[in-house]
């Protein structure tokens, strides 16, 4: 019963925050942004105090009542300094480095300030993951990476980051969770297409491609009509499946190098699994430096061997499908 | 957030040590001497713990701990109630918490008992020194709050300090405000006292040999201010207790319900009773404030006779004041005293008679028999007073070390011994008196004090002395002190004029200042120490009565609302203005002087080179005047200027190091 009520009032926070903070690039803390309430230590601090009353009351003791005074001066100046620990810090977004679904990427964070305070403590993450402790010493810039592991491909956004602070005395939470706009580059998660225990003679039209790739260390040449007394490593099996009638592959050197990834090449998957396995394929081919090209429905990208091209077939994989493409940022 | 493994880093522990022995020193000279063996014990284990060499205790041995700890306590102390027992039980909840972190939330718990064990040593020792002691305790266990949040990076050891000590600057005009406006409320419920009483002081009996062991003693009782002169010393009586019952050896409180405190007690601003009549009060009364120390007793000293003028004091009976609750601290409160005075001249009420008069009839023989052979031969009581004194004065001798006595004390007294201090006069006395058919009593307190350049008067332990009252029909009670016939010096004086030389006086006070009197420079420290303890003492003791006064002229009137807008009024700009000082970024205008210094000190190279800045000339059109002559500098002058224009005024950032580099690299040579 107690779920859909927090359900809705997870929700109804998340809207006034989206209200209060809006996604920007850039963030400066400050008193819009950071939000200040006493930590479980700072109630027990009160405790504390309201015992230290009592004894000074009862006992009549001026000294017990000014040390109470001092207790209660020091947890209202802890605000101050609580919040001076976050407050004027600017957060951006550097740097995200792309990765595969389910695997973990790291995003680079920069924390910039005018003056030289140190800054001890600061606690960063992206909901769900690690957090990251960091000090921001007399350096006017600090810069943090944060893990972050996507759950699926595509433009992904790592949701809110939370910043948060016990420094000083640990009698205060000052955080905030800023939206700074980032968007992730996900690619597949890879699928490894490869088994090295399995032989020759059991294996799919896919694994056969790579064996050759990877065993025959020639470079592919064509085909010919299939004819009696070929290895049965060299049938094109991917053909033969298509039903255009049995070919042997040829290799041989400085012939035509080129590879096709082929979205066509997994028949009966869905559309993930299918992604999943061209991009295993690719961070195979991508050590033996032979041009590959990508064949997708809809698109053809011709086989090259850059890193550019290489960034493009992977970035075409995590997009495939979506609607989101970011503006092709 | 907190990861479930958490480990007290290298800092932190640091700071949380530090904290524990200074809170256990803070206490170490009213807890048991185990307590302090556990607690190094604990904090060696707790330093194993962290180099990961010792295992964490297991259940069984930290169940074994508590119950050591609590059987200790139980045999130290057998009853919980107490002030000490219950801070012994804090200490060793504190200690046994060291070796339990495995989560911040018990090191919280460590560092907030920390703060209430320190905040409890206030109720011991209210002294300036001890004020300073604690307030470094505070620090330090801040300290060590602050060094569970920061983090463990190498020469940041004494960070956590140095931040403590702001913060604690910063509190402190925030803490006096609340402080002066807070109001206080008197004790809500009766709490534990502390168990031992101070280790000397007046007691409500008196046997022989009680008042020689203050003798020993240079502790502090009280303190007087004299609204005016001090009176005379030998006037300086000043009645705490009055001694009526006798059981042969010890006198004490009479336990007849006309003499109880709860009874027959004028409170302060109470209408007279009607026994109020029986005092004849004339000529002008004596005005003094008394700061007493804690006796964790109820009775207070005053100047015959006395009339309360502070809340929560009242006037027996017996013409004693009494305080409504026990001394738990340090007390002060105002007397008026008539000096001259009659007590129930007309007539003793016939039950107070009888108590006055009562003696246990199988002790003293001899004192009875030589009383009434006494009683036939002379005509009127005060013939007979003067008889027993002047037999005192004969024969006897004034010591911090009579000998013992046996059953019969004051036979033994009288007759063999003829030593003895003064509980054994006034205990002589008055049994003579009684035995002679005179109502009399001992009345015990303190006799003199030592005045004060500063012109207060500072009553020690040794200063206690008991002496008699007697009754005399048309005169009323008087007093009557046979130690000023045998030691006159002791009145006049003091006791160390008489006993100085015998090796029993101060024997208690090794080291107290009090002992080295005749030397002079030793004297004045010991003067102004004792003036600046009084002083603090007045300040924080009289404030609970100052500030309604007070209060009432800041604000016009003391009503709640008002206080808490002055509070919230002035508090509010306070921390406004802390707010600014810690919040705003200040550095950048240090590194603007920076900057400036260093362009100054380009203008010296150019001046030495012969090129002076003219008033109102800025930087550019200076650098632009002294390239047209020296053109070779022209493309390093321009450099430099513009990098300081854009760090001063076009916001980049400032880089006074740069800076000077590039300007320590101008070589000028003089123009020839």
């Amino acid at each position: 019963m107690i779920s859909p009520f927090r359900q809705f009032f997870q929700h109804l926070y998340a809207r006034w925050l989206g209200h209060r903070l809006p996604p920007a690039r850039q963030i400066k803390l400050n008193t819009r942004s950071l939000f200040i309430f006493p930590s479980k230590a700072g109630f027990s601090f009160l405790l504390l105090v309201v015992l230290c009353w009592l004894v000074a009351t009862n006992y009549e003791n001026n000294l017990v009542f000014g040390i109470t005074c001092l207790l209660t001066a020091i947890f209202v100046v802890a605000i101050l300094h609580s919040f001076a620990n976050l407050s004027g810090l600017n957060i951006s977004c550097s740097r995200v480095s792309p990765g595969h679904a389910g695997h973990p990427l790291t995003i680079e964070l920069v924390l910039q300030q005018s003056g030289k305070r140190l800054r001890e403590n600061l606690i960063l993450a992206f909901a769900g993951h690690e957090p990251v402790a960091i000090d921001i010493a007399a350096t006017e810039e600090a810069r943090v990476k944060l893990g972050f592991v996507p759950a699926s491909r595509g433009l992904i956004d790592p949701g809110r980051l939370c910043v948060e602070s016990l420094y000083p005395l640990g009698l205060f939470r000052v955080w905030t969770q800023v939206d700074l706009n980032i968007r992730c580059l996900v690619y597949p998660s890879p699928q490894t297409v490869l088994n090295r225990r399995t032989t020759a003679s059991s294996m799919d039209a896919d694994e056969g491609l790579m064996v050759q790739i990877l065993e025959g260390g020639e470079d592919f040449t064509g085909l010919s009509d299939y004819r009696p007394g070929d290895s049965p490593k060299r049938i094109a099996w991917k053909q033969f499946a298509r039903e255009q009638g049995l070919y042997t592959k040829h290799y041989g050197s400085a012939q035509d190098e080129r590879l096709w990834l082929d979205w066509d090449a997994f028949p009966g998957l869905d559309t993930e699994a299918r992604l999943s396995r061209l991009c295993g394929l690719l961070l195979s081919i991508v050590p033996l430096d032979v041009p590959y090209g990508l064949k997708l429905p809809g698109l053809t990208i011709a086989p090259n061997t850059t890193d550019s091209h290489r960034l493009q077939v992977l970035r075409e994989l995590a997009l495939f499908g979506l609607s989101d493409r970011g503006g092709e940022r | 957030m907190t990861s479930p493994v958490w480990k007290i880093h290298r800092n932190g522990l640091f700071w949380l040590l530090v904290a524990f022995a200074a809170v256990i020193v803070l206490h170490a000279d009213h807890l048991p001497s185990w307590i302090l063996l556990a607690a190094s014990v604990a904090t060696i284990w707790r330093i194993q713990l962290y180099r990961s060499a010792w295992r964490p205790p297991s259940r069984l041995i930290k169940t074994g701990l508590l119950g050591l700890c609590l059987a200790g306590l139980v045999v130290e102390y057998g009853s919980p109630v107490g002030l000490e027992p219950m801070v012994a039980l804090l200490v060793s909840a504190y200690l046994l918490k060291l070796l339990e972190m495995h989560h911040r939330r018990d090191a919280y718990l460590v560092i907030f008992l920390a703060f209430f064990i320190t905040a409890l040593d206030a109720l011991f020792d209210q002294s300036i020194g001890n004020t300073l002691y604690i307030i470094g305790c505070l620090s330090l266990v801040l300290a060590a709050l602050l060094g569970l949040h920061s983090t463990d990076a190498d020469g940041g050891q004494l960070r956590p300090l140095g931040k403590a000590m702001a913060i604690m600057a910063q509190a402190l005009p925030l803490m006096l405000l609340l402080f002066i406006f807070m109001p206080r409320l008197g004790a809500l419920w009766s709490v534990p006292m502390q168990q031992q009483s101070a280790k000397t002081g007046v007691t409500d009996t008196m046997s022989p040999g009680d008042f020689s062991r203050l003798g020993r003693s240079g502790e502090l009782a009280f303190r007087v201010s004299f609204e005016g002169a001090i009176p005379a010393q030998q006037n300086l009586y000043w009645r705490g207790l009055v001694l009526a019952e006798f059981d042969g050896r010890t006198w004490s409180r009479s336990s007849l319900s006309p003499f109880q405190d709860s009874n027959l007690v004028q409170w302060y601003g109470e209408p007279p009773k009607s026994w109020d009549q029986l005092i004849e009060r004339k000529g002008e009364p004596l005005t003094f404030s008394v700061v007493i120390e804690p006796t964790q007793q109820r009775w207070l000293y005053a100047l015959d006779t006395p009339k309360p003028d502070s809340e929560g004091v009242g006037l027996t009976r017996d013409y004693r004041l009494i305080s409504a609750y026990p001394l738990r601290s340090k007390k002060q409160y105002r007397v008026n005293s008539w000096p001259e005075h009659r007590l129930e001249p007309q007539g003793l009420p016939p039950q107070h008679r009888k108590v006055y008069l009562q003696l246990p009839e199988e002790f003293n023989p001899r004192t009875r028999e030589l009383a009434s052979r006494w009683r036939k031969t002379v005509s009127d009581d005060l013939e007979l007073v003067s008889r027993v004194l002047t037999l005192y004065n004969s024969e006897f001798v004034y010591t911090l070390q009579p000998p013992l006595l046996g059953k019969h004390s004051v036979d033994e007294f009288l007759f063999d011994s003829q030593r003895g201090f003064c509980e054994h006069f006034a205990g002589s006395f008055v049994f003579f008196m009684r035995a002679a058919g005179i109502p009399a009593r001992v009345v015990a307190g303190y006799q003199g004090g030592e005045r004060h350049p500063d012109d207060y008067l500072v009553v020690r332990q040794y200063d206690a002395h008991a002496w008699a009252e007697i009754w005399l029909e048309g005169r009323g009670w008087v007093r009557v002190d046979p130690t000023a016939v045998v030691a006159p010096q002791r009145i006049e004086q003091d006791l160390q004029s008489v006993l100085g030389s015998e090796t029993d006086f101060l024997a208690d006070s090794p080291v107290s200042l009090v002992r080295f009197r005749h030397i002079g420079w030793l004297n004045q420290l010991r003067l102004q120490i004792d003036s600046l303890n009084y002083n603090w003492a007045l300040w924080v003791l009289g404030y609970d009565q100052i500030q309604t006064a007070f209060l009432r002229n800041l604000l016009g009137d003391n009503s709640l609302w008002r206080i808490a807008l002055a509070l919230t009024g002035v508090g509010g700009s306070l921390l406004l203005l802390l707010g600014f000082w810690i919040l705003l970024p200040r550095h950048r205008e240090r590194s603007r002087d920076l900057l400036d210094r260093e362009f100054l000190r380009l203008c010296q190279k150019l001046e030495k080179a012969g090129f002076p800045r003219q008033v109102g000339e800025g930087p550019r059109d200076y650098a632009q005047r002294v390239a047209e002559s020296r053109p070779e500098l022209a493309r390093q002058l321009v450099e430099v200027t513009r990098m300081y224009e854009a760090m001063r005024y076009a916001g980049e950032t400032p880089d006074a190091r740069t800076l000077a580099r590039t300007i320590r690299s101008l070589r000028i040579n003089r123009s020839g």
